[in-house]
């Protein structure tokens, strides 16, 4: 134990946890890492034991020390990823273990990750996530043709996500709103430049809206002993499918009336 | 011969592409995205070519998915520690959406089949939700194996 000089309180501890449990959470980290980390940070800041409840929307901690124990529980925001977020708290993990960084430092750094931490253009990923949804456009054997709406309209699906999102909107209604504007506006640019697979374009220009991570996440968690957890996400990610797809019929329905 | 080099390449570069995509979206490190980009065109490559070896579309994608977990966790002893973020993004190109999305649609058109076509329709979406079910199941096993035999060194409490 690296801390023995100074071993701060086991509330402070318990509420850094919650932080790194929440922020893990909604950076979309898998249960496994959640717990792992926590037991981490508990071993460096002095806990003799750390008990960990990861649950979808909040986080139990449970730390003990000689005769002392304390109890925490903490709610998670909206699930995302962010992948550079991951990486900030396992920095500041890393300084913590080596004794670079004191409990109450770590816990200002970590409320601070939302305002530090860079990301990319809007423009950029609207961009890049168009070409992502053009490929996939293109493993299920999309048309040339169809591979610019297929960017467009997945780019704009983007730019709309980011704005509802930014504004705190649903997010099974987000995706619903994305789905069907993605899909008819890649419909409409297919059938106007003559594509093949109007049909199969318009289900690429959507695929920015499978929680991927999260379906992965699912199947770890159930894989490693969170059944729960997994079922909890696994039920998010249902729901979101549904509203996807609903979109894309609704669509398909409007610009490729014949389907 | 040729023509399944090319199709491997295809296929290779555009998952590569939809991964490295997929890792500006979530906020990968910059540094990072050429080995999202490297991840996703192995996962595809390993695929195809399993597919083109007559495996099914679960089983090629469990041994795509191994292999890219593999090569991460035993590359991670050189690395810095973040978890398992090639991986999984390498893995996004091969999540089924589009699948999953037509067997809904399959299951939707179910509303207004004639009578004749209801067990068609029922039977192709069940069918494709199954391949979804069995391929992300897959997929996920194959993430968490190579953790499960050689895990992270955390440390002993108490």
């Amino acid at each position: 134990m690296n801390a023995a000089t100074y071993l701060p309180p086991l509330s402070d501890v318990a509420r850094l946890s919650l932080s790194i449990g929440r922020i893990f959470m909604e950076s979309g980290e898998s249960g496994r890492v959640i717990h792992e980390e926590i037991f981490a940070a508990a071993c460096a800041l002095g806990c003799d034991l750390a008990e960990v409840y990861c649950q979808h929307a909040a986080i139990i901690v449970m730390l003990r020390r000689g005769d002392e124990f304390c109890v925490q529980m903490g709610k998670v925001g909206e699930h995302g990823v962010n992948l550079r977020r991951s990486e900030a708290i396992r920095d500041i993990l890393r300084r913590v273990a080596s004794d670079d960084l004191k409990c109450s430092a770590a816990q200002i750094e970590l409320d601070d990750i939302p305002h530090t931490i860079r990301s990319y253009p809007v423009w950029l990923v609207c961009l890049c996530t168009g070409f992502a949804c053009g490929a996939f456009g293109r493993l299920f054997g999309v048309d040339w043709p169809a591979f610019v709406p297929v960017v467009i309209g997945a780019a704009t699906g983007q730019w709309i996500r980011h704005a509802l999102m930014v504004r705190k909107q649903n997010i099974f209604i987000t995706t619903g709103i994305v789905s069907i504007c993605s899909a008819f506006l890649t419909g409409l640019g297919a059938r106007l430049l003559g594509s093949l697979h109007p049909a199969t374009a318009t289900a690429a220009a959507v695929l920015l809206l499978v929680p991927g991570v999260a379906v992965l996440n699912t199947q770890m968690d159930a894989i490693e002993g969170k059944p729960s957890l997994a079922a909890a996400r696994g039920l998010r990610v249902m729901y979101l499918l549904v509203s996807m797809t609903l979109g894309l019929i609704a669509a398909q329905r409007l610009i490729l009336p014949g389907l | 011969m040729n023509n399944f080099w090319l199709h491997l390449f295809h296929q290779a570069f555009f998952g590569g592409i939809a991964a490295a995509g997929f890792g500006i979206l979530f906020n990968c490190p910059p540094r990072m995205i050429l080995q999202c980009f490297c991840s996703g065109a192995v996962a595809l490559a390993v695929r195809t070519a399993g597919q083109a070896g007559n495996l099914n579309l679960a089983e090629a994608s469990f041994f795509a998915a191994l292999v890219v977990a593999t090569a991460e966790r035993v590359l991670q002893e050189f690395q810095s520690s973040h978890g398992m973020i090639i991986s999984l993004v390498g893995c996004i190109p091969m999540v089924p959406g589009s699948i999953a999305a037509r067997g809904l649609m399959n299951l939707y058109a179910l509303l207004r089949a004639h009578p004749n076509e209801e067990i068609l329709a029922a039977a192709d979406g069940m069918r494709k939700l199954l391949e979804v079910t069995f391929t992300l199941a897959a997929i996920g096993t194959a993430l968490a194996i190579p953790r499960l035999i050689y895990p992270r060194k955390t440390p002993q409490l108490g």
